[in-house]
């Protein structure tokens, strides 16, 4: 039994690369024998080489990734604070909820790009403008999530509460908030999905640095190897993202642990 | 013998809820008076509104007609001097034991030194000692309703509520429990009002119990208990008044 359960533990420890190498045959596969749909495996990794020689715009790679981050981090910063607290908002008071939660239910299914022509009146061309199509992108998740958190808190936490004499601050704080956050932070981990998809496309539709103007570039001057590089940079630092999440989940909620 | 006083008094308690299919009586018109420092148990068939009456007492409903005093000053909603133990323990899982336990005296204001040391001393008094920084997901049953009844004594309530606290236990730790709470009650004396369904329990455990009829829960005779403890549950006493409150009790279906 003992043997057998090291045989799996070695199995799955070995297998996520077994995988990404499939992957890799693969693409060297169909690279091999039609060069004209995806460049190869070799190719992509010099013109990776390259962006270090020769600056596109002025900016390294990492320039243009750090770029579309500080994009994406600023807005997400905002759309987390924003978000909770609006969530909290109309998720817990019955008020919040009848003034603002059929306003929101129709600003919801709007996708965030359809709001970059009147940004883009309102706030030109800048940093500004990007941002916030993020922020309106990214918010929703964390929105809809806290919402729903703090709808469900368990009847009998509030009634151990109230036998307890907490007054409304301490229901909220001490009891709805800390049971709803694993709620909020599942909210939170979609939306930097979100994030990222939404400044990819607002840098691809008018953007001079991030990994959305690479690609851009990249179709326009047909450099495919271009394209491919900016992907995998954005599926690394994708899943880099999601590791640290986990990571401060684990930290904020030490009582999900397992055991 | 001195005068027993009265602690809670409970008059014509009703409970009726409007429901889509007419009303629904749970509880009808209970009157009863509650003793200082006495073990009281509140025993009845199945779902017959013990949980509902003891919810009333605890102000997380309102009665819809009736009313309760203590030490003879009529109480409306949630009271500083009642505390509660829940069936489902209701130990919030993102708090500790410690945590958990210092809820009372918390949501109270009262500053952390001097609530750690009286929840330490409770937590202690159920034999939890080491456990304090454990979480609930962590306990086992048994000791996750410990934790409920130090977090209920930590609250310093003159009255306890204890609804069907052992209800969810396995025999061997029920009884190991029921000792316990014994153990607990004689050393820090306060009045217990105690839920269950359990006819040996009940006996075991009260100084008088309260026999509940089916819905809607009206009282239906009270006895009182003059075993002595700890008591035997195969003395011949005590299988006597088993019976007798058996023969008495309404089946549940």
């Amino acid at each position: 039994m003992k043997q057998r359960n090291l045989f799996l533990e070695i199995l799955y420890a070995v297998l996520p690369a077994v995988s990404i190498a499939c992957l890799l045959v693969l693409w060297m596969g169909v690279s091999g024998n039609r060069p004209d749909l995806i460049p190869t495996p070799a190719e992509t990794w010099s013109r990776f080489a390259d962006t270090f020689d020769k600056p596109i715009m002025r900016l390294s790679f990492f320039g243009h990734i750090l770029a579309s981050l500080r994009r994406v981090m600023t807005a997400l910063l905002i759309s987390w604070s924003a978000g909770i607290l609006f969530g909290i908002l109309i998720g817990w008071s019955r008020t919040g909820k009848s003034v603002f939660g059929s306003i929101f239910n129709m600003l919801r299914p709007i996708p965030p790009l359809a709001w970059i022509p009147l940004i883009t009146i309102w706030f030109g061309i800048g940093e500004t403008p990007k941002i916030l199509i993020v922020v309106i992108g990214s918010i929703v998740p964390v929105i809809v999530n806290t919402q729903s958190g703090m709808e469900r808190v368990e009847q009998l936490y509030l009634d151990v509460g109230t036998v307890f004499h907490a007054n409304s601050r301490q229901l909220l704080f001490e009891i709805a908030v800390p049971s709803a956050l694993p709620t909020i932070l599942a909210g939170i981990k979609t939306s930097i999905s979100t994030g990222w998809m939404v400044v990819l496309a607002a840098e691809m539709l008018g953007a001079k640095s991030g990994v959305g103007f690479l690609i851009t570039r990249g179709m326009d001057s047909g450099d495919t190897a271009l394209v491919l590089v900016a992907m995998i940079a954005i599926g690394i630092v994708g899943a880099l993202l999601a590791v640290f999440i986990s990571f401060v989940e684990r930290m904020i909620c030490p009582w999900l642990r397992k055991k | 013998m001195a005068e027993k006083k009265i602690r809670l008094r409970l008059d014509k308690l009703t409970k009726i809820y409007h429901t889509p299919e007419g009303e629904f009586e749970a509880v009808h018109e209970v009157s009863l008076e509650v003793q200082d420092r006495e073990f009281l148990v509140l025993l009845g068939p199945g779902h017959c509104g013990k949980t509902v009456l003891l919810n009333m007492i605890a102000g997380l409903e309102a009665p819809s007609s009736g009313s309760f005093y203590l030490d003879e000053k009529e109480v409306r909603g949630s009271h500083g001097a009642v505390g509660m133990v829940f069936q489902k323990t209701g130990l919030m899982p993102w708090k500790t034991v410690m945590q958990n336990v210092e809820l009372g005296p918390k949501m109270a204001g009262e500053d952390k030194k001097t609530r750690r040391e009286r929840a330490k001393k409770y937590i202690d008094l159920v034999g939890l000692s080491g456990f304090e920084n454990s979480y609930p997901s962590q306990l086992s049953g048994g000791m996750k309703q410990r934790v409920g009844i130090a977090r209920a004594y930590t609250n310093n309530p003159e009255i306890l509520l204890m609804d069907e606290p052992f209800g969810a236990l396995d025999a061997q730790t029920r009884y190991a429990m029921e000792d316990e709470l014994i153990r607990i009650w004689e050393q820090e004396k306060r009045t217990i009002i105690f839920v269950t369904n359990n006819i040996e329990e009940a006996a075991y455990l009260g100084d008088r119990i309260v026999l509940f009829s089916e819905c809607p829960a009206r009282v239906k005779e009270i006895y009182e208990i003059d075993l002595p403890r700890p008591r035997n549950n195969v003395d011949p006493n005590f299988l006597h008044i088993r019976q007798v409150i058996a023969a008495n009790t309404d089946l549940a279906l």
